[in-house]
């Protein structure tokens, strides 16, 4: 195997997981030595504490029991009998005679300056107590005990005797047995480094797992694969910053797909164009070529010859006027997709201007127009041109397509104003319906030709939404093609212009 | 700089380490009272010539225990001019029990043979005894003659 590249093994104690790692190893190492340490502090504490207070029992309970027996003013026997009551590496002191053993053979020498200055100076009365100090004599732990042996009187009064007692005792047990606290407390806390590591590679491996995950979405949506997602595992931090992916990836898929939409559309629209700019262009080029041929033979002009240059004139004149009409209803058109098509709002009576639609064109004969007795009120909020161009275009096209007599019936309701065109026609195929509106759709293939620019229903449609009104189409009962408009009493966008109007002297 | 909190803790955490192990020397630390148990002598309780306790050293060389300082007690006060209130016995040998604040004295002489000045003496010979030797002053002591016990009760003269 080969040994981790020092760039690999940097990125890995500084990387989240790294730093993850590092932090519960510390956090965990650091409490268990604490604990541990606390322990030991305390156990260690309360043992040299019972080791020296049993010392000290002892010694006074020794003293006390052998004191009654022993000679005062002492001689050196006496000195010594106490002594060796009290046990090994004792000392007892009477102003300058001495009877020490083991450590204290030689005299009150090792005795700590210190302690035999204290326990001189006890003036012993009431206050006479044992008094104690760990030293260290050749470099080991010693526990010396130290006390005046004070005379009490019948009444209770205690003066000193001028003895002075003194033990010690070697504490190297102790600090054996507190070695052994403090190595099994190491031991116990190395024992928690492994665990310590095996935990936060697992907590590290919980976090990390669903950061891959989330990175690895993020990769397919940067590749362009809309639709990759992650499913949201909690209620955490992590889960909520997969949900905000997910939303963001859904908000880029659907904005992306309307641009698409958008621009499949136009794309589409333009081909159309094309398309319907090139026929009458064809027509017109022969028309003219035909006039040019007859003119170029105006030396000898002929009766059919007449006939024929007054049909193309004709012909060129009718698809000139069409192609202005195209070019007009294409204007339109993009004015509506640009968004700066304006409106001018005024009182409408919805009749009337249907009326004036029909009698301009020369529609009277084949046009009924009717209205239930009684309503007055067909009064909308509205944009008379763009009203007049809407019934233009859905009698006109009932007339061409359908065939007259067209009936036109308004009908009032308390929100808005319904006009319905109904043709005396076959009516439309039930698959053409749902695309009556759409640009330069024709319904009747066959007849490709046609007098319309194939815009006209859908400017029918966009002037209608302009209006906050529906526009619809369907198929009478009783045969026949029937075209719903429905305008709003007050639409909400005229509101605010129709008020300033008002204002207005 | 972002690992230096952890740095900090762990330089404490090995400071303390240094600085914990093994028995820590002391400067001098006081414990429990001092011991005492040593007199010049033995202190007995006769009565003067008007029938008070009073209190007389015997200089043994040592306090001795309660039994002895009872044995001498029950001597007599010899030549020194006091009296006593308990008859002459030539047996002195008795017996002490000690349990917690209550002293039993077992004597060798029967209640008719001790009047009550001379249980005082015993009761207060006992009882400062016991003091002496580091025995809690709040002691009481019950006499245990041949024929009867009497109730435990403290020293007249003492407190």
């Amino acid at each position: 195997m080969r040994p981790p590249s020092p760039r690999r093994l940097l990125r890995t104690t500084t990387g989240l997981r790294g730093r993850l790692i590092i932090t519960v190893v510390s956090v965990t190492v650091l409490g268990a030595t604490g604990a541990a340490w606390a322990g030991v502090q305390r156990s260690a504490t309360s043992l040299i504490e019972i080791n020296q207070e049993h010392r000290t029992e002892d010694l006074v309970s020794r003293v006390t029991r052998a004191a009654p027996s022993v000679l005062y003013p002492p001689d050196a026997d006496a000195l010594d009998q106490l002594r060796g009551e009290i046990g090994e590496n004792s000392l007892v002191v009477h102003q300058d005679a001495a009877s020490g053993e083991g450590v204290f053979a030689t005299g009150t020498a090792l005795v700590p300056a210190q302690l035999r200055e204290a326990v001189r100076a006890q003036t012993a009365g009431e206050h006479g107590h044992v008094l104690s100090q760990r030293v260290e004599i050749d470099g080991t732990p010693w526990l010396v005990i130290g006390a005046p042996v004070v005379v009490t009187e019948p009444d209770g009064a205690r003066t000193p005797s001028g003895i002075e007692v003194y033990s010690a005792h070697d504490l190297t047990p102790v600090r054996d047995q507190v070695d052994a606290l403090v190595r099994g407390a190491a031991t116990t806390t190395a024992a928690t480094l492994p665990l310590a590591v095996l935990l936060a590679l697992l907590a590290s491996r919980s976090v990390l797992r669903p950061v891959a995950r989330l990175r690895e979405t993020a990769q397919h949506l940067a590749r362009g694969e809309l639709d990759a997602r992650v499913e949201p595992t909690g209620v955490d931090e992590l889960a909520q910053l997969t949900r905000t992916i997910n939303e963001m990836a859904a908000s880029l898929q659907e904005s992306i797909n309307s641009i698409a939409a958008l621009e499949e559309g136009s794309r589409r629209f333009a081909a159309d164009v094309s398309h319907e700019l090139r026929t009458p262009l064809t027509t017109l080029t022969a028309a003219v070529e035909v006039l040019h041929d007859v003119l170029s033979r105006a030396e000898a002009p002929g009766v059919s010859d007449e006939a024929e240059a007054r049909e193309s004139a004709h012909l060129a004149v009718v698809e000139t006027r069409r192609l202005v009409e195209l070019v007009e209803d294409i204007m339109e058109i993009a004015r509506f997709d640009a968004g700066t098509a304006r409106l001018r709002w005024e009182r409408t009576d919805l009749v009337k201007v249907i009326s004036a639609c029909v009698r301009h064109r020369g529609w009277t004969r084949d046009v009924v127009i009717s209205s239930p007795a009684g309503e007055d009120d067909r009064e909308v909020v509205a944009d008379r041109r763009r009203v007049d161009v809407v019934v233009a275009n859905l009698v006109g096209n009932a007339l061409a397509h359908g065939g007259a007599p067209v009936r036109v019936d308004v009908t009032a309701t308390g929100e808005g104003v319904t006009v319905r065109v109904t043709d005396s026609g076959p009516g439309i195929p039930e698959d053409a319906l749902p695309h009556v509106f759409s640009r330069f759709y024709k319904a009747d293939t066959s007849r490709s030709r046609t007098t319309g620019s194939g815009l006209g229903l859908a400017i029918a449609r966009e002037n209608a939404l302009l209006h906050d009104g529906a526009i619809s189409a369907a198929n009478h009962p009783d045969g026949g093609a029937a075209f719903t408009l429905w305008l709003p009493r007050r639409p909400t966008r005229a509101t605010c212009h129709l008020r300033d109007e008002e204002q207005d002297p | 700089m972002r690992h230096r909190p952890f740095a900090t803790a762990w330089a404490g955490l090995a400071l303390i380490a240094l600085t914990s192990c093994g028995p820590q020397l002391s400067t001098v630390e006081e414990g429990p009272s001092a011991p005492t148990g040593i007199a010049a002598g033995t202190t007995l309780y006769f009565l003067d010539d008007d029938g008070r306790l009073t209190a007389q050293h015997r200089e043994t060389g040592r306090l001795g225990t309660v039994s002895e300082a009872v044995s001498l007690l029950l001597t007599g006060p010899g030549g020194s001019g006091l009296r006593t209130g308990i008859e002459p016995t030539t047996v002195t040998r008795n017996q002490v029990t000690v349990n917690g604040e209550l002293m039993s004295v077992r004597v060798p002489v029967s209640s008719a043979e001790v009047s009550a000045e001379g249980i005082d003496q015993i009761v207060c010979t006992a009882f400062a005894s016991r003091v002496q030797s580091g025995g809690p002053d709040r002691t009481r002591v019950a006499i245990e003659f041949t024929d009867r016990p009497e109730a435990p009760r403290s020293c007249p003269a003492l407190g």
